[in-house]
């Protein structure tokens, strides 16, 4: 490449390039920026005071609550969804009869705005006319109604399977585009060497679909870690900040309560959380790219 | 010479009036009901242009959830409109933050007075000895909505819910049969504060006292609060979680005797089925049912560079033929509101009653972050934690915010 080139080349890339900084990059800055100011709705007026916000966070007794909540629904629903999402999708791998229709319903829950879906389980959750409670009840698992969404004991467990519900859809349809390449060839030698579907599944499939796996699991933490309609529509953080994650806990501080510095300090946490994700996802596609066989 | 001063003045003339012309206000609404009312609005505006020529009045109508933060965002962003109404409890941190400007001059000019308006809701406006605000609509938190078919069931008279001890007799009589007796909510919404305040407050208690201190550990409160959690018994489960939308839902389909509401929820109830009357709120130890006003004050923003022209819009919208018109909840002006009752809910003179009786909320520019440390003591009291202690603990939190 000539030196010219070389120029031609950044004067394309320019435009590109300041409109990613302005639109992905400023905000974030502006985000760890005013993490470093004591700056709300009614003291609009910045005034840097160091680490201190974040040390009104970090020793405050919700921060560690926030945490802890947003491993667990973090780590719950992927863990869950990918488990039921790989099941799903292996299910529809095979024959089935009216396999398209059963495919579409399948793909139902994913299609379904969140904050409908958030809606929907509220009434199916609800102690009194809940769905939920009507059909454990009928079934002898219960003997009284259950308030699900406002024990502290149950909610965090009720809005992961919501969550859950919607999500393992997506997770099917990549596993599903994974199952249809696995190398038919490889799975009848194996067959024929006298392995079961079990050992089928273990030797050759996973194996197969390893890439997939762990590209899918990367993704969907990333895009648990960020989900909000969900968990606000549904407890809107509580009860007692049992469900409160980092973006309802960001959303509230900030809309809520006009503490935009607090806010911020939130937000710088989600951002450090979600870089290392974004570097284990480049990590793991860039691992999968070099296993790739060369033509 | 002569002819040229005469064109000069005639373009000023033209330009004076076509600068008249082109005064536009941008008016800024939420919409927290269902009633039909933008076209009832949209007629009141037709009419405020009519009476003023030079004036055009733009409304912009945010759904409620979304109001608050587009606001926010206006007010940040130098995109505030002229004129919009704010929630009571947002007028501490709007004025504090410069963004709503001191209307106390013009209201003294153009008798636009204190007296004119319900006493609390007046009060709500006033912040830092400036006034923020014109009240616009006003509603207490809370009648208590009962169907009477259950409590002539259950041999209960409607009188005893008047009482703290007659409400909770009457709520374990209520309690059976799959029905509940007291539609208690405790989700992280501020309905939730306002009818715990009403308990504390009918109970001679105070949520911040005459100094700013906060009062919510003082004995008054922390009886209520324990109070309150008794009859969280006889309320319908999940109580950390309903709100009063829950509450009502309940209530409409027949299986909760007793519902916590504004008078706002009357034209619900008159489209029911259900066999309905109310009683102002319970009495404590102070003997008189106190409720928490709600509300909205009409506010002008400093960014408005039409503050003459805005002043007069509220000026017309507080207005005792126009108030009544305009609003969802209550008129603010005591005149308005007066007719618009008679008119429109059962019951007139107890809903005025308990409009004069009720009190507003703290005055706060950190209203909102007290108001979130209430919650988080609210739901602890209905988990059934030692309330005394729960409120020492949310006083600390309250009193380091200043």
């Amino acid at each position: 490449m000539t030196v010219k080139d070389r120029w031609l080349l950044w004067v394309f890339l320019a435009p590109t390039l300041l409109l990613m900084g302005l639109m992905l990059f400023y905000p974030m800055v502006g985000t760890v920026i005013d993490s470093f100011h004591d700056t709300s709705f009614i003291n609009p007026q910045p005034r840097f005071v160091g680490w201190a916000v974040y040390e009104k966070i970090w020793t405050s007794r919700q921060f560690p609550e926030v945490v802890w909540n947003s491993v667990v629904w973090t780590l719950g629903v992927v863990l869950l969804q990918n488990i039921l999402g790989f099941f799903a999708a292996m299910l529809l791998n095979q024959k089935l009869p009216m396999q398209g229709v059963t495919r579409a319903l399948v793909l139902l829950p994913f299609v379904l705005p969140g904050v409908v879906t958030a809606i929907l389980w509220r009434f199916m959750y609800d102690p009194q006319l809940g769905l939920i409670n009507s059909l454990l009840i009928s079934a002898g698992i219960l003997d009284e109604s259950a308030a699900w969404l406002a024990s502290s004991n149950t909610a965090m467990a009720a809005v992961i399977f919501v969550a859950v519900w919607k999500g393992f859809p997506f997770s099917m349809l990549i596993y599903l585009a994974a199952l249809q390449n696995v190398d038919k060839s490889q799975l009848e030698a194996a067959t024929i060497d006298g392995a079961g579907a079990w050992r089928r599944l273990i030797d050759v499939t996973l194996p197969s679909i390893r890439e997939v796996i762990l590209v899918n699991i990367v993704l969907t933490l990333i895009l648990t870690f960020n989900y909000f309609d969900i968990v606000w529509v549904l407890t809107r953080g509580g009860p007692q900040n049992a469900t409160h994650i980092f973006p309802t806990k960001i959303f509230e501080t900030g809309f809520g309560q006009f503490r935009f510095g607090e806010a911020a300090v939130y937000g710088v946490f989600s951002i450090l959380i979600l870089a290392m994700l974004v570097a284990l996802y480049v990590i793991v596609q860039q691992g999968a790219r070099n296993r790739r066989p060369t033509a | 010479m002569k002819t040229l001063l005469t064109s000069v003045a005639v373009a000023a003339m033209l330009t004076t009036s076509a600068l008249a012309e082109d005064v536009t206000l941008q008016f800024w609404d939420n919409q927290q009901t269902e009633s039909g009312l933008s076209k009832f609005q949209q007629a009141a505006i037709d009419r405020f242009m009519e009476e003023n020529p030079g004036i055009k009045v733009e409304v912009t109508t945010v759904p409620y959830p979304e109001y608050q933060q587009r606001l926010l965002t206006a007010v940040q962003g130098g995109n505030a409109p002229d004129i919009s109404t704010l929630d009571q409890i947002w007028i501490g941190a709007f004025a504090e933050a410069g963004a709503i400007t001191d209307l106390s001059e013009q209201a003294a000019a153009s008798g636009v007075e204190k007296d004119k308006f319900f006493p609390g809701a007046w009060d709500s406006a006033n912040f830092n000895g400036g006034l923020y605000g014109i009240p616009f609509n006003v509603d207490v938190w809370q009648f208590s909505f009962y169907n009477k078919d259950l409590l002539d069931a259950a041999g209960v008279s409607p009188d005893d819910l008047k009482t703290f001890d007659g409400l909770r007799s009457a709520a374990e009589k209520l309690t059976k049969n799959g029905k509940f007796g007291v539609g208690l909510f405790g989700h992280r919404g501020e309905d939730t504060v306002v009818v715990v305040n009403s308990f504390i407050f009918s109970n001679g208690g105070e949520v911040l006292d005459s100094s700013g201190a906060c009062a919510l550990d003082q004995a008054p409160a922390v009886e209520a609060l324990e109070y309150l959690q008794g009859l969280a018994e006889y309320a319908p489960k999940g109580i950390l979680n309903a709100s009063s939308g829950s509450m009502r839902e309940l209530f409409l389909n027949g299986s909760l005797a007793i519902e916590f509401w504004p008078a706002l929820e009357q034209p619900t109830l008159q489209s029911s089925d259900i066999n309905w009357d109310f009683v102002n709120g319970t009495a404590g130890a102070s003997g008189k049912a106190i409720g928490t006003y709600g509300g909205w004050n009409l506010a002008v923003y400093e960014s408005s560079e039409n503050k003459e022209a805005a002043w007069k819009f509220i000026e017309f919208m507080v207005r005792e033929d126009v108030n009544g018109d305009v609003v969802d909840l209550l008129p603010a002006n005591i005149a308005a509101a007066k007719a618009f009752v008679d008119k429109n809910r059962k019951g007139p003179d107890r809903i005025l009653e308990h409009l004069n009786n009720a009190k507003p909320r703290p005055l706060s520019a950190r209203y909102l972050e007290v108001a979130d440390i209430q919650m988080t003591l609210y739901q602890d009291v209905f988990s059934g934690a030692n309330v005394a202690e729960a409120a020492m603990k949310a006083c600390e939190e309250i009193d380091a915010l200043n």
